[in-house]
């Protein structure tokens, strides 16, 4: 007997289905889709806001936008799309910036940003953690789009070409962006050694 | 801190380098009951829509409906046919013999009396 975990799963049966209001159907796309929004929520988390709702509010833009999806780009590729541009309104929300204090940080953080600043020793593999911690941190200080622009050149290590089928920015404002956001980057990380030495 | 060889520049790809070595979190399954109830609320809420649509349509077929009995009513006598026992004067007009005698025309061309 096959089991149904093996079959591949039919995404266009199944949109057919959603089409005619049938629920299984609806539940099982959300299945199928839930790993894909998940790690997109994940890497683009606004402060204070529950992954879980985002994720809600991302499959019902899915749903409720269904009619307007022609096939002319993966449905998968449909969705992340939806998802990104969920993310950026709730980064675009949140008007205030957390101030970022080197007082602030961990004592493991602060380990890992004085790594970074100096050439002299790279940033040790068991310090991921702290970080991931510490450039959710920093990127916070940035606007929502040049964060979602770094994030996903340096941290996810997109394509420019990638982003812009992502976002739907053209690519030179992709470019723009992303100096924009290296730079403030970089007044960041001279500004915290400033103070330090001070 | 060691500020021997500060770099700036290469600080945020250091870190960024850091980050990426970070485990990614292989929880990536739904939640127990999170399809479930987005599908529910999905169909809901376009049910919803269509049925806003449906009320507004049937309350526009009723506004267009008075707006056309009102029109109907306002213009009645511009409608409605004049018997000709009911209006004398308009019933002349149409004897030629009975066409009054001030028209420029038929002043002109000494038809009139």
């Amino acid at each position: 007997m096959p089991d149904d975990a093996d079959q591949p799963f039919d995404l266009a049966g199944c949109l057919e289905r959603v089409r005619q209001r049938d629920q299984a159907a609806a539940r099982e796309l959300v299945e199928h889709l839930y790993p894909l929004v998940i790690r997109i929520v994940r890497s683009h988390l606004p402060r204070r806001v529950a992954e879980e709702d985002l994720a809600q509010e991302v499959f019902l833009k899915m749903f409720t936008r269904l009619g307007q999806y022609q096939g002319a780009v993966p449905f998968p590729h449909w969705v992340s799309r939806i998802a990104v541009t969920t993310c950026i309104d709730h980064l675009r929300a949140q008007k205030r910036r957390p101030e970022f204090r080197w007082a602030d940080l961990s004592e493991s953080e602060a380990d890992v940003l004085d790594a970074a600043m100096t050439n002299e020793n790279d940033v040790a593999a068991n310090d991921a953690l702290a970080a991931t911690e510490l450039v959710q941190k920093l990127l916070a200080q940035l606007k929502p789009d040049d964060q979602l622009v770094i994030r996903l050149l340096d941290l996810e290590q997109k394509t420019i070409a990638e982003i812009a089928q992502l976002t739907g920015w053209n690519q030179s404002l992709i470019k723009v962006r992303a100096f924009r956001a290296r730079r403030k980057l970089q007044k960041l990380f001279q500004e915290l050694q400033r103070k330090e030495r001070a | 801190m060691n500020h021997k060889t500060n770099d700036p520049r290469g600080a945020w790809q250091r870190l960024a380098a850091a980050a990426r070595q970070a485990p990614e979190r292989q929880d990536t399954a739904a939640p127990y009951g999170f399809a479930t109830r987005v599908a529910a609320l999905a169909l809901a809420q376009e049910a919803r829509v269509v049925s806003v649509l449906e009320r507004f349509a049937l309350r526009a077929v009723g506004v267009a409906a008075l707006l056309a009995l009102f029109s109907v009513a306002l213009n009645y006598e511009a409608l409605a046919p004049v018997p000709a026992a009911a209006a004398p004067g308009i019933a002349a007009y149409d004897e030629p013999e009975l066409a009054p005698t001030d028209d420029a025309v038929a002043i002109v061309l000494g038809l009139a009396d």
